[in-house]
């Protein structure tokens, strides 16, 4: 008895240690987001109270709301909202280049990314949906448990600083209409992309690209004479006054992300563009809404 | 030393290395700046923009011209060059600098140590060594300086740590030294330059033929307009001071402001003096009321800063000190009756006025000494009082009760000596409009010519009622100074050697007459200061120590270590030494001044010079060393070249730092508390003690000592609220909320009753505390002390200790037709929360605060029966119980606060049939 109290105790002081920083962050933000938005809005499996309804011939008498029933003449039948569960497999880009952070008081790309997938995770297994990393082999679970695993792993990778993580999610076979979430910066060559992205889509998973931008990218905001390094061994470049060449730099991105777009709308997937100076709440809710959308079809 | 016109450079080799500026333009030319390093995730899209790369790979060109001028400016600055330098020496050998260094040096002092260092820059750019000698004898004490030459850099410290003294030059010696067969080792010297002050104190014509022997002499002397000051100390003229300055050149004409300045520092009077243009000595009357000329401690002419310029004043220029003699003491502590009170109040604004026995204020100078009353003066010090008046004293004495009775000292008249009294006085007063006479109160005659009074208006409201008599004689008209209508002396005075007795035949306070309530008064008492003549200076007593000393700039400060005392008797005709440095000497309180100027009775300009010496003035030297001013400019480009490189860098955003900097300067503003705190009501400007005499004085309230024991200081408080509110209902005295008190801290002086419940151990006040209440007492106040034990327990323990504290007087039972006993109601007995026990007033008879008692002591317990809750209820039973005892307990009460508020007014009841029965005739 005593011995099985303190397993349980060390138990719970396990699971309290195991909430990571990250998790309580995500958390914050998907609750901001969880007020705003409601369940599936239709007669459906599930617990959640939908309505009540006349009873007709047919129903179930199972179904009948005694209670309900005892209240007037009439027969009711309690019918519940629809809550049919979705597999999400989601991936973050973990490549040197989203350690880039322009000001201190910036986060940084990957922190970014990884904020907001774990607070879309938390938003999905409050829905009831099954998530799963890309990439780690592990079934989709709606399981708090999955929860927790999926925040370590976000920690340990941050942990690891691995230099030769892939900028691009590497191909898995996925179940048809299964959905794919991916955040990344997507600076790499259009043609890997594009590879990349059509591999899902040709089985059928539909998803959804979230490129996580800092805002000196976006403005390219230096000047003087700077000699700018890659940060993935691309090579180094010299500009003798960098604020002549900003103009240029503008018109490269938006043709960069052009073509990114194309690429996505090719595929069926939808796309956003996410800055660190921004609110991630806000991210959050239209990532959030994007998906419903995508079931909601 | 190369020249091009008035620039001059020291070292002109240096400027060789301005043959490698155009080397230092390639090399800046050649290297780019550094790039800053920036990792970047997208770069592959700057790849695309890189095809046409144009590298700005050279610096700019104002930065190029910013790093030469930069370069330049050190190496120019390194070249030590000169505007406008002096030309060389004329001879060989050191250079002799003699330096005035006496008061008159102090008036450009400045330009003087100018020239002191130019003069040593130039020897030490010629390599020459250097000798100083200073004319003006040195401090007693300090070192000295050797005669011997220096290097010029030794030489430049000597002459920072060189300052103006504040007495006469001594050239003779200074020079003597210098040139006798004891002097300089070196015969054929250099160059003489002599830094004279202006003045021909002492010669000067032999020893420049001395020093011509030396070599070639340039004396420096200060154009006539700045020439040193002297201001002589001031003369007494009447009610003014006549204040003189002497100058050496009358040049032109010229104003002098001249200030007077108090002993707190505070300039008190202006004025200027005018010197025609052909004046060497012009005076200025400076007249200040007298008050301020009392507290004068100096006078300096503004805008020099000498020795001479400053004339310190003590006793001799004050306005006659009066001594006060008072024969009373006893009635002390009621100042309103005191004999002295009336004469300090009229004396104050115009003399110095002291107190003291006789013996005291003879020991010092004094212009008049007023006895009021004095009674018996034994033989010892009526024999100084009488050789005081010999040697030119005035004394005025005032009549009264004891004189009257005894206007005739047996002890003096036996021991021969006359009686301190201009007139002989009949034994007893004379009373005039008194209760048993028919006559009214006497009024004054206008005076005489040939008083001293002739001229000042009598006020008919003056009127005599006592006086003492003088003995008719025949010469009493002569000696009679005022008298009244009815023609008796009220002044009487006589010479005595070279000094006045005056008798005044009525007190000086207002007991026998209204005379020192009135403004003649005043106008008398000034009448006879201006008769005094002056102090008598009493010389012999300890040598004067020096006090406070006068520095070469005429300022006061702590004397120098070697400054010596100066023998009493020889004070009048010491001169300034330099063991004797001008100042103050003496004791704080009784100090006197030497000044310099007493000794400056004229100033002499230098005159005329022999032939072959070379003359000039200060201040002419234009040469400007810019060393300093390009190594500046230098360091300030490199600054501006740090700042510019870090810019191209991009390491240092001017556009950040300046919003730093904005937010630095907001910060800095917003903190500053005149900014902070404006919002802020003052309220804590209002001191605690303020703001509880606001409290207890809008309104009249009781008070109780707060005792420290919570449960004797609730019942005091609920009684007396209980008591001011039964007073308030029934009787007319509307009283405000009782007042808990601690007589260690705060004031007493607003409370007519104050409520001291006694217990064990109560503490008997700190000495202090003790002197608050017995001032409290004697100016009215009412204490209850209250021993709670119905008389005869601990309570009475510390009310014995409290009496040793106290000034409490005797007490005695309440008497059964004290007016305690029927101020509002009539009562025999006084019950409290007990009853039996006594109470205890003053004796009556000692009409000390209109007879009210101003203790009164009891044990009833008076508080806890006062003591009420809220609802009015009664807190306490009363022992042995009874409405009527409470009842009776409250009219003690109301009794009590009548006494304290009205004072004897219920005792003048018993005439009430008497005055109703005038009022019907």
């Amino acid at each position: 008895m005593d011995a099985n109290r303190g397993d349980l105790h060390h138990k719970a002081e396990e699971l309290a240690a195991a909430l990571p920083p990250l998790l309580v962050a995500a958390e914050r933000v998907a609750m901001t987001v969880s007020q705003g938005v409601h369940g599936r809005r239709r007669v459906g499996q599930g617990e959640t109270f939908w309505q009540f309804r006349r009873y007709e011939p047919g129903d179930s008498t199972q179904r009948i709301d005694w209670r309900q029933s005892a209240k007037s003449d009439r027969v009711y039948i309690r019918e519940t909202e629809w809550e049919a569960a979705q597999s999400v497999w989601l991936w973050r880009d973990a490549s040197p280049s989203m350690h880039y952070q322009s000001a201190a008081a910036l986060p940084s790309k990957l922190g970014r990314a990884n904020l907001l997938l774990l607070a879309l995770t938390v938003l999905l297994v409050r829905g009831g949906e099954r998530v799963a990393m890309l990439g780690t082999g592990v079934p989709p679970s709606a399981s708090r448990a999955a929860l927790i695993r999926i925040a370590r792993g976000l920690e340990n990778g941050r942990a690891a600083e691995t230099d030769d993580a892939p900028s691009l999610p590497g191909f898995e076979p996925l179940p048809r209409y299964g959905r794919l979430v991916l955040f990344g910066d997507f600076l790499s060559p259009l043609d890997e992309v594009r590879t990349a992205v059509a591999a899902f889509a040709n089985r059928g998973v539909r998803g959804h690209l979230i490129q996580v931008f800092d805002p000196a990218e976006e403005t390219l905001p230096f000047a003087g004479r700077v000699r700018f390094d890659g940060m993935e061994r691309e090579g180094e470049i010299l500009f003798g006054r960098v604020e002549t060449v900003r103009e240029r730099y503008r018109g490269e991105l938006a043709a960069h992300r052009s073509a990114l777009a194309e690429i996505v709308r090719a595929a069926g997937w939808t796309g956003s563009v996410h800055h660190t100076d921004r609110s991630p709440v806000a991210a959050l809710l239209e990532l959030y809404l994007a998906l419903s959308e995508v079931w909601d079809r | 030393m190369w020249s091009i016109s008035a620039l001059s450079f020291a070292a002109p080799w240096v400027l060789g290395a301005l043959a490698l500026l155009p080397v230092l333009w390639w090399l800046l030319k050649l290297t780019p700046p550094l790039p800053k390093r920036i990792p970047f995730p997208p770069i592959r899209l700057l790849f695309k923009l890189a095809t046409r790369e144009e590298t700005a790979a050279k610096s700019p060109l104002w930065l190029l011209l910013l790093r030469l001028a930069l370069a330049t400016a050190v190496i120019l600055g390194a070249a030590q060059p000169i505007l406008n330098a002096e030309p060389a020496f004329r001879a060989s050998g050191p250079l002799i600098i003699v330096v005035d260094d006496g008061w008159a040096a102090a008036a450009n002092w400045s330009s003087r140590k100018a020239l002191l260092k130019a003069l040593i820059d130039r020897a030490e750019r010629a390599e020459r060594t250097v000798v100083l000698v200073t004319t003006a004898p040195a401090a007693p004490g300090a070192q000295a300086s050797p005669l011997n030459l220096l290097r010029p850099a030794d030489a430049r410290s000597v002459v920072e740590a060189l300052q103006p003294k504040p007495w006469k030059t001594d050239r003779r010696a200074a020079v003597g030294e210098m040139t006798g067969a004891r002097g300089l080792s070196v015969a054929k010297a250099g160059e003489v330059a002599w830094l004279s002050d202006g003045l021909a104190e002492g010669g000067l014509g032999s020893l420049l033929l001395d020093l011509q022997h030396l070599g070639p002499v340039t004396v420096y002397g200060d154009p006539p307009e700045r020439l040193a000051l002297a201001l002589l100390p001031p003369v007494p003229d009447g009610d003014a001071l006549r204040v003189s300055a002497v100058r050496a050149v009358a040049f032109a004409p010229l104003a002098v402001g001249v200030r007077a300045i108090a002993d707190d520092g505070k300039a008190v009077g202006r004025e200027t003096i005018q010197f025609a243009a052909d004046e060497r000595q012009a005076e200025v009357r400076l007249k200040l009321p007298t008050e301020l000329r009392n507290r004068l401690a100096r006078i300096e002419i503004e805008g020099q800063d000498t020795a001479a310029s400053v004339v310190l004043l003590d006793e001799r220029w004050r306005r006659r000190p009066v001594g006060l003699v008072s024969g009373g003491g006893a009635l002390g502590n009621q100042p309103l009756l005191s004999d002295l009170y009336y004469l300090e109040r009229a004396l104050e604004p115009f003399t110095e006025v002291r107190r003291g026995r006789i013996g005291e204020l003879l020991a010092r100078e004094l212009a008049v000494l007023i006895l009021a009353d004095p009674g018996h003066i034994d033989a010892a010090e009526q024999r100084t009082l009488d050789k005081w008046l010999r040697d030119g004293g005035l004394i005025l004495r005032f009549a009264g009760p004891k004189l009257a009775d005894n206007p005739e000292d047996p002890e003096a008249a036996s021991d021969g000596l006359a009686p301190l009294l201009p007139v002989k006085i009949r034994r007893g007063d004379r009373v005039i409009g008194g209760t048993l006479s028919w006559s009214r109160p006497a009024q004054l005659a206008p005076f005489e010519e040939g008083s001293p009074f002739f001229g000042l208006t009598v006020p008919t409201d003056v009127s005599i009622r006592r006086q003492v008599l003088a003995q008719p004689s025949l010469d009493l008209a002569e000696k009679t100074w005022a008298r009244l209508v009815d023609g008796t002396p009220l002044v009487t005075a006589e010479k005595r050697g070279k000094g006045t007795l005056v008798l005044v035949h009525v007190t000086a306070n207002a007991q026998w007459s209204s005379l020192p309530l009135s403004g003649l008064f005043v106008e008398m008492l000034q009448r006879l200061t201006a008769l005094s003549q002056g102090t008598v200076t009493k010389s012999g007593g300890p040598p004067l120590e020096p006090l406070e000393s006068v520095n070469g700039f005429g300022r006061l400060g702590s004397p120098p270590a070697g400054a010596l005392a100066i023998p009493a008797e020889a004070f009048d005709a010491a001169v300034v030494k330099p063991q004797h440095p001008p100042g103050f000497y003496g004791t704080p309180a009784a100090r006197r001044a030497l000044n310099l100027s007493a000794e400056l009775r004229e100033l002499q300009p230098l005159g005329a010079l022999p032939a072959g010496i070379a003359r000039d003035v200060y201040g002419k030297s234009t040469e400007l060393d810019l060393r300093g001013w390009l190594l500046g400019f230098a360091f300030l480009l490199v600054i501006i070249d740090l700042i510019v490189s870090l810019a191209i860098r991009g390491l240092f955003s001017l556009r950040r730092y300046a919003a730093a900097a904005g937010v630095a300067l907001l910060a800095i503003v917003l903190s500053t508390p005149g900014w902070a705190q404006s919002g802020q009501p003052r309220r804590g400007m209002l001191e605690r003690g303020d703001a509880f005499a606001l409290g207890a004085s809008l309104e009249t309230n009781l008070a109780y000592v707060v005792t420290g024991n919570p449960q004797i200081d609730d019942i005091s408080r609920s009684g007396l609220t209980g008591l001011s509110t039964v007073v308030r209902r029934r009787t007319a005295a509307e009283l405000g909320d009782p007042v808990g008190i601690n007589p260690e801290t705060d004031e007493l002086a607003f409370f007519p009753l104050i409520y001291w419940p006694l217990a064990e151990g109560t503490a008997t006040p700190s000495a202090w505390a003790a002197g608050r209440l017995n001032t409290y007492l004697r100016n009215g106040g009412t204490i209850l002390f209250d021993t709670r034990d119905q008389s005869g327990g601990p309570g009475f323990a510390s009310l014995r200790a409290f009496s040793r504290a106290l000034d409490i007087p005797p007490l005695v039972p309440v008497p059964a037709d004290h007016v305690l006993t029927r101020s509002f109601y009539l009562l025999q007995e006084f019950p409290g929360r007990w009853t039996g026990g006594q109470v205890w007033v003053e004796r009556s008879g000692d009409r000390v605060n209109d007879g009210v008692s101003p203790i009164i002591v009891g044990g009833h317990d008076w508080a806890a029966a006062w003591a009420m809750d809220d609802a009015q209820r009664p807190l306490f039973p009363v022992v042995p119980g009874g409405e009527r005892q409470r009842e009776l307990a409250l009219r003690f009460g109301i009794n009590l606060v009548m006494y304290t508020l009205t004072g004897n007014y219920k005792s003048d009841q018993v005439h009430v049939p008497e005055i109703l029965k005038r009022l019907q005739r």
